[in-house]
């Protein structure tokens, strides 16, 4: 296929790749999470390519400052526990998962194929894209009741989150 | 950025984070990779927006990210709880609600 | 006149529910009480109606009570018909009907299941007067039905007898048989006419006939139901086994009313019959062939009332001979006098039956003359009433019949009504010498004469057997035969002799009689040690019941046993089984399914997503 890409794109779209494989392959859940974070960084680093600065700092700031963090919190807490996995039997035929997960990369390797003419046109982009003025404005006018929405269920998350998980009967 | 690169890394994200639920026990690592997927999304809604010249796409982006965060939250309290229940975070443990 | 029909009808009815319901209160002598007023309630209200009857001008009225099936191309209503005919059957019916429910009043003394008798008795007349007196065909085979149940029930009577049950189902099933013949003549003539009224069928036959409607079909179809219900041949079978009622049952349904049944039909729908001339040729021949059948049998039977049973047959013959060439109103006259003769007959056996206690075998009789002295006299009466010793009652009606068929020009049924006549009283003598004259064979029980109660229906009846030929005995004065002329039932030809001077053929049918009795006479009182037991051809009735046994019953019953033991088994539950199983084992298949696994959740999922892309992207 003919991807007129510069080394710049290629190299993150590598580093991408690596990491995020790194994330499911690694043996100790430290590791996975740190994988993790450099697939962050390389997807901020993606963003900032397609102008999406704004998108790219919230990226950072949310999953890597918030989701990570706690993700490695937990981590801790169950520091050990992932040496327990290898002493009992698989619950699921691993045949089946396979073939599972196997019939869909196929299809989207099929699909992928299929997908080589593709018009690379880009539009020209307005003043002020993907910053966080134009993108706020954006938000608060024209998509104002899906933001409020979605600071409820946020609300509903914490207390949903802090409900479940303290100490004692649920 | 090539648009057409892009389309593949969103899908090849996928396809790794679908690999990696079928694939490991971990519990936390699961969870990892559904991340994975949710980032994946994220990807693709930004190239098309950048190719449309849209903000819409990140808008969504934005909601995802919010929506993403609470769930992590949910998702680790109820697995602190599982842990607390079985000692262990082998997801194959968890299977108290089968036939 | 509504009324009285309406209370006539429906009080047999009222007391067949009434005893069916209230058995265990009422008791023994209520029972007899009730049974008997209906049935003598609704002989006066028939008599009453005669009486109006012929006093406003002799019009037949039709008596609707409601729409029961209005269906286009039936139209059923339940409607009754007032005429000569109806009302006729309808006085035979209550009238004997009413002496042989006082008669069980004795008979059935020592019997604990009274109520359930008299119930069964008195539907069955009901059933009877719905059939005789119906406007409608439809309701007419309701009717049928009707008197078809409860001569099952009646003859399976003592129903721990395993002969008697079987008896009653042989009874009930080739009757079946004759019905579905009926049903399907039924249904032929609703689709030809578009209606059931059998006043409406009479006046269009003619002109359906010339629109080319196939009516000798129909009247072949009807007849065949006519000879399940009559008991000819080939369906007789039922009628000898049938006497394993009581005696009293065997004289009212099997003698005197139900059998008659099929006659009636055939008079009643006589418009029909006229215009189809070669099914009246099937019919006499029909009626011929049974005729001298059964009499040849009844000369080889030993028991009593089988001998008599056979008897039945061979008159029943006799009518349809007469319906067979058309002499409509001769066979109802002789169906007339046959009622009284043929329950005298009956209910003088069921006298000597009863007091020797429930013997039939003439073997074991003899010489009873002695202790049953006024039984022997009615008996003796109603023997020579129906060889035809004239003056009595059959001499009028036989001797009609007989005339009816040499004037219409068929000879040789002439001369077998004839043989049949001289057989009928050569076996009744027959019967009358082994069961009351000559040296006893009974086991040595004192034997009385029966009971008053029980003497006067049958004495009541000797008496109309003497008088009843008067009826409607010469020819343009009778009684009979004007009352019956409304309806269109005359004599085909009248004889020509008139007055006293006796025709040849009435010599000849005189003189049959005479023979048939004096020679029986003759023989068996004299040399009865010498003659030993009868012919086993005749006495097995050619061994019909052995063809029918071989032939029919035992190929249905090796069919009935193998769909009830492997068809019904191995099939039927089996698939049955199977599908149930087959259930269970998906269903455990399934809860595989279920297993908590969330990967297999997952693994699942992707499954199913990669189906739906593949379905969009392929």
């Amino acid at each position: 296929m003919a991807l007129d890409a510069g080394i710049g794109e290629w190299l993150l779209a590598t580093l991408l790749l690596f990491s995020s494989i790194g994330v499911i392959a690694a043996r100790k859940p430290v590791h996975a999470s740190l994988f993790f974070l450099l697939t962050l960084m390389s997807l901020a680093a993606i963003y900032l390519q397609l102008s999406a600065q704004f998108i790219a700092v919230m990226q950072i700031l949310v999953y890597a400052g918030a989701i990570l963090v706690i993700f490695m919190f937990v981590i801790v807490l169950f520091q050990d526990a992932y040496q327990q996995i290898v002493h009992h039997k698989s619950g699921s035929s691993p045949p089946f998962l396979f073939a599972a997960a196997a019939s869909f990369c196929a299809l989207l390797l099929l699909f992928a194929f299929g997908l080589q003419g593709l018009p690379q046109q880009y539009a020209s982009l307005p003043e002020g894209f993907g910053m966080v003025q134009l993108l706020g404005k954006e938000l608060y006018i024209d998509f104002f009741f899906p933001f409020e929405a979605v600071i409820l269920l946020f609300l509903v998350a914490v207390v949903g989150a802090l409900y479940i998980g303290k100490k004692g009967s649920l | 950025m090539n648009l057409l690169l892009v389309i593949f890394l969103s899908m090849a994200l996928f396809a790794i984070s679908i690999v990696g639920i079928l694939a490991r026990r971990n519990a936390l690592i699961f969870f990892l990779s559904i991340e994975l997927m949710l980032n994946g999304a994220n990807l693709l809604f930004v190239a098309f927006s950048r190719h449309w010249g849209n903000q819409i796409g990140l808008v969504w982006v934005f909601f995802v990210l919010v929506v993403a965060a609470a769930e992590a939250a949910v998702g680790l309290a109820i697995i602190i709880n599982l842990f607390r229940l079985k000692q262990l975070v082998d997801v194959d443990q968890y299977n108290a609600l089968r036939e | 006149m509504r009324y009285a029909v309406y209370f006539a009808l429906f009080l047999p009815l009222v007391s067949f529910l009434s005893l069916i319901l209230l058995s265990h209160v009422i008791g023994r002598l209520w029972t007899q009480r009730i049974a008997c007023t209906a049935v003598f309630t609704a002989f006066i209200c028939f008599v009453g109606i005669l009486v109006t009857y012929t006093s406003e001008g002799m019009a037949p009225h039709k008596i609707f009570l409601f729409h029961w099936i209005p269906v286009q191309g039936i139209n059923a209503d339940f409607a009754l018909r007032i005429d000569p005919l109806s009302l006729l059957m309808a006085l035979i019916i209550t009238g004997v009907g009413f002496l042989i429910h006082v008669y069980s009043i004795g008979y059935m003394e020592y019997e604990r299941d009274f109520a359930r008798y008299f119930a069964c008795l008195n539907f069955f007349v009901f059933a009877m007067l719905l059939l005789v007196l119906a406007s409608h065909l439809l309701l007419l085979f309701v009717g049928w039905e009707g008197v078809g149940l409860a001569s099952y029930l009646l003859i399976g009577f003592w129903y721990q007898r395993p002969t008697a049950a079987q008896a009653a189902t042989k009874a009930f099933v080739m009757n079946r048989i004759g019905d579905l013949g009926l049903l399907l003549g039924l249904l032929l003539v609703f689709h030809i006419f578009g209606t059931g009224d059998i006043a409406e069928i009479s006046q269009r036959a003619a002109q359906e006939l010339s629109n080319g409607a196939p009516l000798g079909l129909v009247t072949m179809l009807l007849f065949i139901g006519a000879i399940g219900k009559s008991a000819q041949l080939p369906l007789h079978t039922w009628l000898p086994d049938a006497m394993e009622g009581p005696t009293p049952v065997s004289a009212l349904i099997h003698a005197a009313t139900m059998v008659t049944a099929g006659v009636y039909l055939v008079v009643r729908l006589h418009a029909l019959f006229i215009l189809a001339p070669e099914t009246l040729q099937i019919i006499g021949t029909v009626g011929g062939v049974t005729s001298l059948f059964a009499a040849l049998c009844a000369v080889g039977q030993t028991d009593l009332k089988r001998v008599l049973a056979y008897s039945t047959i061979s008159q029943l013959g006799l009518m349809f001979l007469a319906c067979g060439v058309g002499a409509f109103y001769a066979a109802m006259f002789h169906l007339t006098t046959h009622a009284f003769m043929k329950a005298l007959l009956f209910l003088s056996a069921g006298n000597v039956i009863h007091m020797m206690h429930g013997t039939t075998l003439m073997e074991k009789m003899g010489g009873l003359s002695r202790q049953f002295g006024i039984t022997h006299w009615l008996f003796l009466i109603g023997v020579l009433a129906m060889s035809g010793v004239p003056p009595l009652a059959a001499f009028f009606s036989k001797d009609l019949i007989l005339e009816q068929e040499h004037l219409a020009g068929f000879e040789t049924l002439f001369y077998v009504g004839l043989t049949s006549s001289i057989l009928t009283a050569f076996y009744l003598t027959r019967a009358y010498c082994l069961t009351f004259t000559g040296v006893g064979h009974s086991t040595g029980e004192h034997v009385r004469e029966a009971p008053r109660v029980m003497l006067t229906p049958v004495a009541i009846l000797g008496l109309l057997s003497i008088v009843g030929g008067f009826l409607g005995c010469c020819d343009h004065t009778s009684l009979l035969e004007s009352f019956l002329a409304e309806v269109g039932i005359t004599l085909i030809a009248n004889d020509v002799g008139g007055g006293f001077l006796l025709t040849r053929e009435t010599w000849l049918s005189i003189g049959g009689a005479l023979l048939g009795v004096g020679s029986a006479a003759a023989l068996y009182t004299s040399f009865r040690e010498r003659l030993g037991l009868p012919a086993t051809a005749l006495h097995r009735a050619f061994f019909i019941d052995e063809i029918y046994s071989a032939a029919i019953v035992r190929p249905l019953e090796t069919l009935a046993q193998f769909i009830a033991k492997t068809a019904e088994l191995r099939l039927f539950q089996g698939s049955i089984d199977v599908m149930a199983t087959a259930t269970q084992r998906g269903a455990a298949a399934l809860q595989q399914l279920q297993s908590g696994q969330i990967r297999s959740y997952v693994a699942w999922m992707v499954l199913g997503m990669t189906a739906i892309l593949a379905l969009f992207l392929l």
